[in-house]
């Protein structure tokens, strides 16, 4: 199969999208990887890659080369540049193109010791690179047709029984190997569900029947284990369509290395961008962007990043002349650079009003502070209103919200005035702008009774240390641990041993007092460390000890949480400021540097390392000023550029060459129809004049919350808020008696304008400054005063219809 | 395309379509082979079908519906004699009157069994399927795997402008759509359309707007609305999908079939009546509208099944009309030629305890629970499995959530076998054990 793809790739590459300088003799500076070679044993191998310069940039060349053995006798290479060993000795390989030539010296040893094919070491590779232990096949919960593996082979002793000794041994037969059900099951010879997956000549098919002709051995104890894995090339940068093959080389604990690129799965992050086959042939799309090739080997991984840089030439005094106000400026432009990406202008005044206004404390300007700010000459303006606006007090009840998303529970679960306090705790922690760290320490060891310590409250409704793992680990840390809980991620590297040794800092959490009792739950519990209780490995049954995911943590003390907490809030931890930078960014650029937010590990990497790396510099060394982070991004350059397009950025969703529209999240969006209307909602269990982003629970009932994808406030944390449009959305703004009320009331603006002596351009001027905080156009003015002169019409209705008409547009239901 | 894009220029949708199948090998091979396994078990009528589920919100007790037990005990046999159904030797409870003359249309599986005694947990079970994946509490409202009917949302798509999935009057506690995003979550019809004022929500202009003010709104929208639109595909202007969003709200609030089956009122007393005046009695109606305005999911939310204290009393005043309206709503669409293309189902989270406790009720038990199909070919007059003689468990064809939920969609057309990724790339099947209950197939 490999085979068949190879040649149909390098039939594409020689045919069409290949460009003539590559082909052709221009190829230059012809290089091998690797250049040496060693070969221990018979069943060792080593992919070659060969490159060369054309157009500036480096490129495979291994599909156009001929391979040559200078000795056969020693080495022996295919076509595809796999090295293979014949017999002990020195030699060379030769790769040529075009009478130019690279040459890769050889080393072989140890023919005469045979090694077995063993388990671990080969079969298990095996069933994860074919699929077979993956969650849609016999990786599933019940297994596929009776036969289980453990999902991404966590656990080899299951495996190794299921294939030796359940179904009544059928599924091997040592004494000929050929009839084992498992072979004939994976060439499809006999009906296989997975089709089939192996050809009888492959080199897969020959490691398991050798395997089963020798009796299924396992690894000997003490066997050479994986340490770590490699792939080159560690980055690369292709032109659209380019491809290049990675090699995968695996370090083992007694110092060997192994070629295993041929056992390893291959995953790219954003596959539209770039793909990767089977065989670890990257391959570019036909468009700009960028990915990261993962290869995954035994639990371990290693990552290429790839960039496709858009074609044409720019000025590199373009990116040099661009303006930097702050550090962000610089490592964005140097992303877009890199991309050949360049920068949309900077937006202008209104449009920047706005969007700070909602994204810093979530709530439109007033008509005054609209006028004020677009009339304002000094060139600091848009710097010192973020300073003004980070000291509103809206801004603490709207960053509080995005955290009572997740972390406040529901109060029919753990009673309302449990859930009250956490509410009043986490705005007081906004209001004071308490360090985060001392926020996260202060939720992670919370004490005390859930009727005064509202950090306790999240020990009320997350009783168990298994829950707690999961939380805190995703929210504070942005590792999520939940998948380790029974597997190894597949792109992940926690297992079980690390789930249960993090388990165990909670499992000393006591609670005194009247548990829960939903509906109602509303009873008092007090949160406590109780020096007794333990957590046990699910497959082993030990009692875990507390131990970090890594690095050194303190030991712990009366409670172990402590000690969590001092670890995960160390300045020093690479995980803790980034995962709450790269929340940040993402709430104020509308996508993150990490997507999903909480999501980082070395397979998903940041589109943007060095500045993630950055801003979480500066927030550890603001000493966790959440404010002092929001001021850093919003007063940068790449803040403020325009969300409208230029030819060389229009395809860019991840670099921020341009500024990313959102919607109005429910809570802001129905504040600024209250506030634009003049018309405030009432809402059950809040006092009257209550603003929907202060208030307590999402279980408070809102039709209009609901429709625009507030969170459920008893989802599988952490809860992410739908940002989607949707039709019953739309249906709701157009129609809903509650929003046609708010425009048609006596006390409303559409009401008080028109009863105004005001003339209509005035009414106009005034709507538009509200709503979108800018004048209208001339176009716009007639279009909008046409409807004052209309026959029938009075200043009323023609209020009303206009203010219905910009609600309803997308200028005032998205932040531009 | 939606902001939420994160394959570049890709919405979470398309990567939910796409599969992510380079993930892990085999996904989408073995789906395109189970697909063809799948379609012979599809129906095959030229009309696309619908389902109606009625979900009894508490957990309905068996003993007093379809699955009376005279030879146990007093204790726990309780009030109710049982009656002859137009099956003959099956029973029903005594307030089942009109169910059982229709019991010929019906088929009752009294062997579905699971182990998740809290609301919160089973309600998620049987509404989707699969189980909770952490255990959850009563009060909790989970979402861990998208429903039924945000399934079928998705698969089959909005109809002639209407909202493929209807949930009345709200949503239950697991009928969300989950992964599979806002765009599939369920159209609510809170108010009751057993009033005279009765209106569904948002799909006309209020009241006191004329149809010609409504226009001249539209109009003025359409000139006012001025933010420039970022035309390129790869650039995901979520604004062009508000723009579609408006297009569709448009046409819905257009389309003279969308508003025929929303206006109840235009309904003939003789029909009303046939399912009695009462607020479920109306949503059955609604809901047979809906489906022959072509909406292939509609969930009737009816609570008050919880029954722990007095249960022959709460029973006396809920069952008849209950009984009526659910045997209504079977005979009309039998009459109007819809009863083959729809599937009706009523079921709750589970069943309920064998011994009467002290407070006269009967707690929760999902050892046990019976389950009503109609419709949709599905073969009438038969009882699957059984509980034993005191009914405190299925003994005989115990069933599972997942083979109920494979039938269901099956009926609907949708391979139960299916493999979803969700947005971070994690295969989720739509039913672990895509096995349909195999006697109501037809």
């Amino acid at each position: 199969m490999r085979r068949s793809l190879l040649s149909v790739l390098a039939l594409a590459m020689v045919g069409a999208s290949a460009p003539p300088e590559v082909a052709g003799s221009a190829a230059s500076d012809l290089s091998i990887v690797p250049d040496e070679i060693h070969l221990t044993g018979s069943s060792a191998r080593q992919q070659l890659v060969v490159t060369g310069n054309a157009d500036g940039r480096t490129v495979d060349l291994s599909a156009l080369v001929s391979f040559r053995s200078e000795n056969p006798s020693v080495v022996s290479v295919d076509e595809h540049g796999v090295a293979r060993p014949e017999g002990d000795g020195n030699t060379v390989i030769v790769a040529v193109l075009d009478g130019e030539e690279a040459r890769a010296s050889v080393t072989v040893t140890g023919m005469s010791i045979a090694r077995p094919v063993t388990f671990e070491r080969d079969v298990m590779p095996l069933l994860t690179r074919l699929g077979c232990n993956s969650g849609p096949c016999h990786g599933k919960q019940r297994g596929q047709n009776g036969f289980q593996l453990s999902l991404l082979g966590f656990d080899p002793t299951f495996d190794h029984n299921a294939l030796t000794k359940e179904a009544r041994g059928r599924r091997v037969f040592p004494a000929a190997p050929e009839q084992s059900l498992t072979l004939l099951k994976a060439t499809a010879s006999l009906p296989h569900g997975g089709g089939k997956r192996i050809e009888p000549d492959s080199e897969e098919y020959r490691i398991l029947r050798d395997w089963i002709a020798s009796g299924m051995p396992r690894d000997p104890e003490g066997s050479p284990t994986v340490v770590g894995l490699d792939i080159w090339p560690p980055e690369r940068s292709l032109a659209a369509g380019d491809q290049q093959r990675a090699i995968v080389t695996a370090r083992y604990s007694d110092g060997s290395t192994a070629d295993v690129t041929h056992l390893a799965a291959f995953q790219s992050n954003e596959s539209a961008v770039v793909a990767v086959d089977d065989s670890g042939l990257i391959r570019a799309g036909d468009r700009p962007g960028e990915a990261a090739i993962s290869a995954r080997f035994e639990g371990h991984f290693a990552t290429c990043s790839v960039t496709i840089p858009l074609e044409g030439e720019v000025p590199a005094s373009l990116y040099d002349d661009l303006p930097r106000s702050n550090v962000i400026d610089g490592l964005v432009w140097a992303k877009l650079r890199k991309l050949g990406l360049t920068p949309s202008p900077e937006t202008d005044d209104s449009t920047f009003l706005r969007r700070a206004y909602l994204d810093a404390i979530g709530r439109l300007p007033s008509l005054e502070e609209t006028r004020a700010f677009l009339d304002d000459p000094s060139p600091e303006k848009r710097a010192s209103l973020v300073d003004r606006l980070l000291e509103r007090p809206e801004y603490a009840d709207y960053w509080a919200t995005k955290w009572m998303d997740l972390l406040r529970p529901n109060p029919y679960r753990v009673g309302i005035k449990a859930v009250w306090n956490l509410d009043a705790w986490i705005r007081r922690a906004f209001r004071e702008n308490m360090p985060y760290d001392e926020f996260v320490r202060t939720i992670v060891t919370a004490q005390g009774s859930t009727f005064s310590e509202g950090p306790s409250t999240i020990f009320r409704d997350r009783r168990e240390p298994e829950e707690l793992t999961t939380m805190v680990s995703q929210l504070f840390l942005g590792i999520r641990l939940e998948c380790a809980k029974c597997h190894h991620h597949p792109f992940e590297v926690w297992g079980q041993d690390d789930f249960y040794g993090f388990a165990a800092y909670f499992a000393e959490v006591g609670r005194k007092g009247t548990g829960l009792s939903p509906p109602i739950s509303g009873g008092e519990e007090v949160i406590f460390a109780s020096g007794k209780g333990a957590v046990s490995h699910p497959l082993t049954g030990e009692r875990m000890e507390p131990a970090p995911l890594f690095g050194e943590a303190p030991d712990p003390d009366d409670d172990p949480r402590r000690a969590l907490a001092s670890w995960m809030t160390d300045p020093d931890n690479p995980y803790f400021a980034r995962v709450i930078a790269n929340r940040v960014w993402a709430d104020l650029m509308g996508v993150g540097l990490v997507m999903p937010v909480d999501d980082l590990r070395a397979t998903n990497p940041p589109t943007n390392p060095e500045l993630l790396d950055a801003l979480a510099d500066e927030f550890v060394q603001s000493g966790f000023d959440l404010k002092h982070l929001i001021r850093t991004i919003m007063t940068s350059r790449v803040y403020a550029l325009d969300s409208l397009p230029n030819d060389r950025n229009v395809a860019d969703v991840r670099n921020y060459a341009r500024h990313y529209r959102k919607r109005l999240p429910a809570e802001v969006l129905i504040d600024a129809i209250c506030d634009v209307t003049g018309i405030p909602e009432e809402y059950d269990a809040a006092a009257p004049g209550t603003r929907a982003t202060q208030i307590w629970t999402h279980r408070v009932p809102s039709t209009f919350l609901d429709t625009f994808g507030r969170p459920d406030a008893n989802q599988d944390p952490p809860c992410e808020r739908t940002p989607d449009t949707s039709v019953t959305q739309v249906l709701h703004l157009m129609n809903a008696p509650s929003l046609h009320a708010k425009i048609t009331h006596e006390d409303g603006l559409a009401a008080r304008l028109a009863a105004s002596d005001r003339p209509p351009s005035a009414i106009v001027e005034e709507l538009y400054l509200l709503l979108y905080c800018r004048r209208p156009t001339e176009e716009e003015r007639s279009v909008a005063l046409a409807v004052f002169d209309e026959p029938g019409v009075d200043r009323r209705r023609a209020c009303e219809d206009l203010l219905w008409a910009l609600l309803n547009s997308a200028e005032f239901l998205f932040i531009d | 395309m939606s902001r939420s894009s994160n394959c570049e220029g890709v919405s979470r949708r398309d990567c939910l379509r796409l599969g992510l199948s380079t993930l892990i090998g085999g996904g989408l091979i073995d789906a395109l082979r189970l697909r063809g396994q799948a379609e012979a078990l599809m129906p095959t009528s030229s009309r696309p079908t619908s389902c109606i589920l009625v979900w009894m919100d508490g957990g309905p007790t068996h003993y007093e519906t379809f699955d009376p037990k005279p030879e146990a005990p007093a204790e726990i046999r309780g009030e109710y004699d049982p009656i002859a159904t137009a099956i003959p030797g099956v029973h029903f409870s005594r307030h089942m009157t009109e169910l059982a003359k229709i019991a010929d249309r019906l088929a009752i599986v009294r062997s579905i069994q699971h182990n998740q005694g809290n609301h919160g947990a089973g309600n998620h079970y049987m509404m989707t399927g699969a189980p909770t994946r952490i255990p959850v509490g009563c009060g909790a409202f989970v979402s861990f795997h998208p429903s039924l009917g945000s399934v079928t949302a998705y698969e089959r798509g909005p109809t002639g402008g209407l909202p493929p999935y209807f949930s009345i009057p709200r949503m239950s506690r697991s009928g969300g759509p989950n992964f599979l995003g806002a765009k599939y979550a369920p159209f609510e019809v809170p108010d009751d359309p057993n009033r005279d004022s009765f209106r569904v929500r948002d799909v006309s202009p209020p009241r006191e707007l004329d149809l010609g003010r409504f226009d001249h709104r539209r109009d003025l929208r359409a000139q006012l609305d001025r933010l420039e639109r970022i035309d390129h595909d790869a650039a995901g202007d979520p604004v062009r999908s508000l723009d579609e969003y408006y297009e569709q709200g448009y046409t819905l609030m257009a389309s003279k079939d969308a508003q025929r089956a929303f206006d109840i009122h235009s309904e003939p007393d003789s029909i009303r009546d046939l399912y009695g005046r009462t607020s479920f009695g109306q949503r059955c109606l609604l809901a047979r509208r809906l489906v022959e305005a072509g909406v292939p999911f509609i969930t009737l939310y009816e609570g008050g099944w919880d029954h722990h204290v007095e249960i022959f009393n709460a029973l006396d005043k809920k069952l008849p009309p209950f009984d009526r309206a659910l045997a209504a709503l079977i005979l009309d669409l039998e009459q109007r030629g819809l009863l083959d293309s729809t599937l009706v189902v009523a079921l709750g989270e589970f069943g309920r305890t064998p011994k009467i406790n002290n407070r006269g009720g009967r707690d929760h038990w999902s050892n046990a629970m019976s389950v009503m199909f109609a419709g949709c070919r599905t073969p009438g007059g038969q009882v699957v499995g059984a509980t034993d003689p005191r009914g405190y468990a299925a003994n005989e064809r115990i069933l599972s959530p997942e083979n109920f939920a494979s039938t269901v969609y099956l009926k609907l057309g949708i391979d139960p076998d299916k493999i979803y990724y969700t947005p971070q790339g994690r295969p989720a099947h739509l039913v672990s054990d895509p096995t349909p209950i195999a006697e109501l197939m037809g």
